[in-house]
């Protein structure tokens, strides 16, 4: 955590711009920017800066965004849950959506089904979500009138974004699910399972999925990390109050201390999610386990 | 499908498809706008921007403010004299205003709001509206305790006394940063007085969801009478087309028409009857950097100027969506003639262009990275293309933009200036004169000290026909010299729903108290 708050905390400020231009608005005194500076440590070394900074963090503090002057953990506070409950809405349509579709394409007997299952996939994949997003909006909302368009409340604001971010996932889901079962289905184990006259409902979820669910796992962890990072064009385009965006916003006004409240949030979510993945592992596959065994 | 699995279904589409994606849940009474971004701060002290500025005027009142036509007519004062050539203004107060919290605003609270904003401590960027005043220098520096040209009479009357003639100090008064506050909720707020303001105007703010909703409730007890409607409500839709997909299913009742969508709108059948414009008081320009080599040749500017068809510009690229611009004073303001000059001429331009050296090097144009803003500036660079200069575009967001051109990066930027009053004042000595290089103003670092004597005249001179032959005579050796590539004043165009009544758009958002507006 330390190696990334230096790491970002150089780059921020190595970044071209000044935040007190924005500030300050299109007029203003050589005397008002000086006085401005001086009021935001500004004026100090870059090294008494991060000391600065680090014992605000020791403190249990983010600091105060330049502009709003709002403390950036209250800030972060709403935003995280708005975050998670847009990547978990994203997670909870393109997981069974992805693991189904690459299942059925991989253990369906017709080469078309496949075909058709890959093809969606691809498309989903190479669909850019400022694009799906207004599309979906466009159908959903202002043709069908089924969902709202922008907002938060209740389940139905959540549905837009959450299937337009959930599109690519769903798609390298399906992709890796197809994959990692193709190459299951070959494996001796389950030629064996077959022999010994299992059902092939058995067959596919204790011996193939489970074995497969390893590495569509490991994406899953990825997606939903960087998800919770925040997904600034979804956000965006449906005025969803989430970290990204406010991250983004932190980052076009160099308000630093926004932008550093926003990594420092996003690495320990990043961090907590691969923890997470690695205790599935765990469970997933027996070799995994560094000790005792329950089989 | 099972009977569950159909019930489940069932049950899913009718949540889904409750009326929340149309106008059925809005508050009745309410009238619904968009912001494109929350805004940052309502407290007067700290608003730089539109957005915070067009909501504070709705929540706070000034001494005087501007009406439609921009003339200044009184606000809390209810009368004032100007003497001494200028220098002395003496306001009367309305009995009777009050704050959100009861209390009556007294010249007192006047006293506190600006010197508030002139103290070193509170940090203010508006320090600028008031640093005329008498003894304004010597407080902000913290020389004295207080600032002289600010005197209580009486609780009802205050007296300014400036530091020397300053003919647009009333318009300066009409401004967000000259709002009364209340002292005593500043103290007990502190920072948190930016979102939970407590002002006296037609509108108090009932909710603030940061980045989602803001909602301003009537205030009943308004000294200038009651809004017409319940309250407004602001909706934060950073995006465009999603703003125009909630206007269009009634979720919102009146939007900016956005570029893009300004010729299906003029041409709709539905819409085009409820679109009105509005001049603004703003000038779109190309700003040379005359500090130094190619653009301190005016020559070379000039015929930078004639080499692009700006006329082909504002009709086709910006579809008509602005007035042609012949110096830096808004069409609106201007009460002289300015003759058109350097018209597009191709062969005059080039002539000059093929004998300045300037062909051998490679020009920068930085550009916010904004598209509309970007494709303009590759019109540009095809038009001085042909005239023989080679641009390179250098796009950057915002802050390194503003950035850039403030430390005079830049050979040539994009930039445009909107009018903080209505005075031509604002356009002349902010933008050109010496004082201002940099972010105060004159990003083009243009220096010419019969124009600053001008303006510096025309500040000085109470009467206006007088004032403005300074400032015609002024503006008329810019155009010539032309520090700018002067494009044109933006129109602005809104659309509004059938129902919404009386609503305009002004040249100056403080003008809009929202008090016009019905049903």
């Amino acid at each position: 955590m330390l190696g990334i708050t230096l790491i970002t905390f150089a780059l921020t400020k190595a970044l071209p711009g000044d935040p007190v231009y924005s500030m300050v608005g299109e007029r203003s005194d050589p005397e008002t920017i000086k006085r401005i500076r001086t009021a935001l440590g500004a004026d100090k070394g870059i090294v008494d800066q991060y000391r600065g900074y680090l014992l605000l963090l020791l403190r249990g503090e983010l600091g105060r965004s330049y502009y709003t002057n709002r403390k950036v953990l209250d800030d972060i506070r709403v935003k995280v849950p708005m975050t998670f409950m847009l990547a978990a809405g994203a997670m909870l349509i393109a997981v069974p959506a992805g693991i189904l579709m690459g299942l059925a394409a991989a253990l369906s007997s017709r080469v078309r089904t496949d075909r058709i299952i890959t093809g969606v996939s691809v498309i989903g994949l190479s669909l850019p979500v400022f694009w799906s997003g207004l599309m979906l909006m466009y159908l959903v909302s202002l043709k069908l009138k089924i969902l709202p368009p922008s907002g938060t409340g209740g389940l139905r604001y959540l549905v837009l974004p959450a299937l337009t971010l959930s599109l690519p996932a769903m798609a390298t889901l399906t992709r890796i699910t197809r994959t990692s079962v193709n190459e299951i289905t070959t494996m001796m184990y389950v030629r064996t399972a077959r022999a010994k006259g299992l059902s092939e409902l058995r067959i596919t979820v204790v011996h193939i999925l489970r074995n497969a669910l390893i590495p569509v796992a490991t994406v899953i962890g990825l997606d939903f990390g960087s998800y919770l990072s925040g997904a600034v064009l979804t956000e965006t385009i449906f005025g969803w109050d989430g970290i990204g965006r406010y991250a983004m916003e932190g980052i076009m006004k160099r308000d630093y201390p926004v932008i550093m409240g926003c990594v420092i949030v996003s690495t320990l979510s990043f961090v907590l999610i691969n923890l997470l993945v690695d205790i599935v592992y765990h469970y997933l596959d027996p070799r995994l386990r560094l000790y005792g065994t329950d089989r | 499908m099972t009977s569950p699995w159909k019930l489940l279904a069932a049950a899913l589409c009718l949540s889904l498809m409750s009326p929340a994606c149309t106008s059925k849940n809005r508050l009745e009474g309410y009238l619904y706008q968009r912001l494109n971004a929350d805004p940052t701060t309502l407290d007067p002290a700290f608003i730089v921007d539109v957005t915070g500025g067009s909501i504070a005027a709705k929540l706070f009142n000034g001494l005087v403010r501007l009406d439609p036509d921009l003339n200044i007519v009184p606000d809390i004062a209810g009368k004032w004299d100007i003497r001494d050539s200028g220098k002395v203004y003496t306001f009367y107060l309305n009995r009777g205003v009050r704050f959100f919290n009861g209390r009556e605003v007294t010249a007192e609270d006047f006293r506190f709001s600006f010197r508030r904003i002139l103290h070193p401590l509170t940090r203010s960027p508006n320090t600028w509206v008031f640093d005329s005043i008498l003894g304004a220098e010597e407080f902000m520096k913290g020389q004295t305790a207080d600032v002289r040209g600010i005197e209580v009479l009486d609780a009802y009357t205050l007296r300014i006394t400036l530091r020397r003639s300053f003919a647009p100090f009333m318009n300066l008064l009409t401004m967000t940063a000259a709002y009364v506050v209340p002292g005593e909720e500043i103290e007990r707020k502190g920072p948190e007085f930016s979102f939970r303001p407590v002002g006296t105007g037609p509108f108090i703010l009932k909710s603030w969801e940061h980045n989602t909703e803001l909602a301003l409730k009537a205030n009943e007890g308004y000294f200038a009478g009651p809004p017409k409607i319940r309250g407004i409500i602001y909706r934060v839709i950073p995006e465009d087309l999603t703003a125009v997909t909630e206007f269009e299913l009634g979720n919102l009742d009146v939007i900016a028409v956005p570029a893009y969508e300004f010729a299906r709108y003029s041409r709709s059948q539905e819409w085009q009857g409820l679109i009105s414009s509005g001049r603004g008081l703003n000038t779109y320009y190309l700003g040379f950097n005359c500090s130094r080599p190619p653009f301190d040749d005016a020559a070379l500017r000039r015929a930078v100027a004639g080499a692009i068809d700006r006329e082909k510009i504002l009709a086709t690229f910006y579809e008509k969506r602005g007035r042609i611009a012949r110096g830096p004073v808004p069409d609106l303001l201007r009460q002289w003639d300015a003759p058109a000059l350097h018209p597009y001429d191709p062969a005059k331009s080039m002539a000059v262009i093929d004998g300045s050296g300037i062909k051998s090097r490679v020009v920068t144009f930085y550009v916010n990275a904004d598209q509309e803003v970007i494709d303009l500036a590759e019109i540009i660079q095809s038009y001085l293309k042909t005239a023989g200069i080679t641009v390179a575009i250098k796009q950057l967001e915002w802050s390194a933009f503003k950035s850039a051109i403030n430390k005079g990066e830049a050979d040539m930027f994009w930039l445009s200036w909107w009018a903080d009053y209505p005075d031509p004042e604002n356009f002349l000595f902010p933008l050109f004169h010496s004082s201002n290089h940099g972010p105060s103003g004159n990003r083009a670092r243009y220096t010419n000290r019969e124009v600053d004597r001008l303006i510096e005249a025309g500040q000085r001179t109470p009467d206006r026909s007088l004032r403005n032959q300074y400032y015609m005579k002024a503006e008329r050796i810019i155009a010539e010299e032309s520090p700018w590539v002067f494009f044109w004043h933006k129109t602005d165009f809104i659309v509004k729903q059938q129902q919404v009544k009386d609503h305009r758009i002004y040249p100056i958002y403080t003008i809009d108290k929202g008090t016009g507006v019905s049903f």
